[in-house]
């Protein structure tokens, strides 16, 4: 792990910065991130992206009412618990241990990653609400695949700047991701 | 920590392949008429065509400014290191495109464009972010290839919507 010193930012700075510049965070400023505090931006991301899923649902009369509270505290535990086990996953193939990374700065690396889709979630689920437009896949997958590149630089970092390894595994990460949040929408709800 | 990338200081010019960008590109292009309600194979030529045109245009547009806003690095380099950084950062294209064929192919969506436009931002960036690695300065090396990628992907994709 870097041994220099950071200056202390803010955590929403923090938050921001992994939008616009992710391999500096990722290199400098994870340390001052505590993983709930993560934990909050993907939980928050990810409530949000189901709740649209829901809405979309409820327009078209697959679902009722109940049912999308039920789809969004699932988005609740999928980016809590689900982003937790995927971090937890990708720590433990990228032996991040034998760099000094502990899975708590990868969980919270990993979920901080998020920020992005929270501001697409955001922004979708106020599309949502005030046109009435279907906004999951416009909106919330693509604030899904805006997490990717900070998920790499994660990878990357853990991994000890393995390129095509860090490619493979964030892949994998995204597909994980993506194919889970559809098959949620495949399994009845 | 290593953290050259293996290029940094090392003894002779390392070859920089940008085949992986240009397939990345061209697969994006095979896609987008099968996102369409109706197939053509003129749809699928010209798209495949517009797409390498696209990959071409983003990695030397990417590569001549890169080099024309860090004159230090270019020199110590030889040219090369605009190069380099950006054959790097583009091959951080692989993952979105796979997953756009995974979600075409397997979940049946006809949203490749977003996957596209994701792609092509996110790789520019990171090919920003490996021209620092190298040592050059200021935000105007993150700053030019997002501006790059928007114009490119925004260009794509309105010449998408006017494919044959």
């Amino acid at each position: 792990m870097n041994a220099t010193a950071p200056a202390v930012q803010p955590r929403w700075k923090v938050a921001l910065s992994m939008m616009i510049n992710p391999g500096e965070v990722v290199k400098n400023q994870m340390s001052q991130v505590p993983w709930p505090f993560s934990l909050l931006i993907s939980g928050l991301s990810f409530t949000l992206f189901f709740l649209q899923t829901g809405l979309d649902m409820l327009r078209t009369g697959q679902i009722n009412t109940s049912t999308v509270v039920l789809i969004t505290m699932l988005g609740l535990v999928y980016g809590t618990v689900g982003i937790a086990l995927i971090a937890a996953m990708a720590w433990a193939l990228a032996q991040g241990s034998e760099r000094s990374y502990t899975i708590d700065w990868a969980i919270s690396s990993f979920a901080l990653g998020y920020s992005a889709t929270l501001i697409y979630a955001l922004l979708g689920v106020i599309f949502s609400l005030a046109f009435g437009w279907k906004t999951a896949v416009a909106f919330g997958v693509t604030g899904v695949l805006w997490a990717l590149r900070p998920t790499l630089f994660t990878v990357r970092q853990m991994s000890g700047d393995r390129i095509a390894f860090s490619i493979a595994l964030a892949t994998l990460c995204g597909a994980i991701l993506l194919f889970g949040w559809a098959l949620l929408g495949r399994l009845g709800f | 920590m290593e953290m050259n990338l293996g290029y940094a200081g090392s003894a002779g010019q390392k070859t920089v392949k940008f085949w992986p960008v240009y397939l990345c590109f061209l697969v994006f292009g095979i896609l987008i008429p099968f996102s369409k309600p109706e197939f053509s194979w003129m749809t699928l030529l010209s798209s495949m065509f517009l797409a390498l045109v696209m990959g071409l245009l983003a990695v030397n547009m990417l590569i001549m400014l890169l080099n024309n806003g860090n004159p230090v690095l270019r020199a110590e380099s030889g040219g090369q290191f605009a190069r380099e950084a950006v054959s790097n950062g583009m091959l951080f294209m692989i993952p979105f495109t796979v997953l756009a064929v995974l979600a075409l192919v397997v979940l049946g969506w006809n949203a490749v464009m977003p996957f596209a436009s994701a792609a092509i931002t996110t790789a520019a960036a990171t090919a920003g972010t490996e021209v620092m690695k190298k040592g050059a300065q200021g935000m105007k090396n993150m700053m030019i290839p997002t501006v790059i990628a928007m114009l490119v992907s925004t260009g794509w994709m309105l010449l998408v919507g006017i494919l044959p």
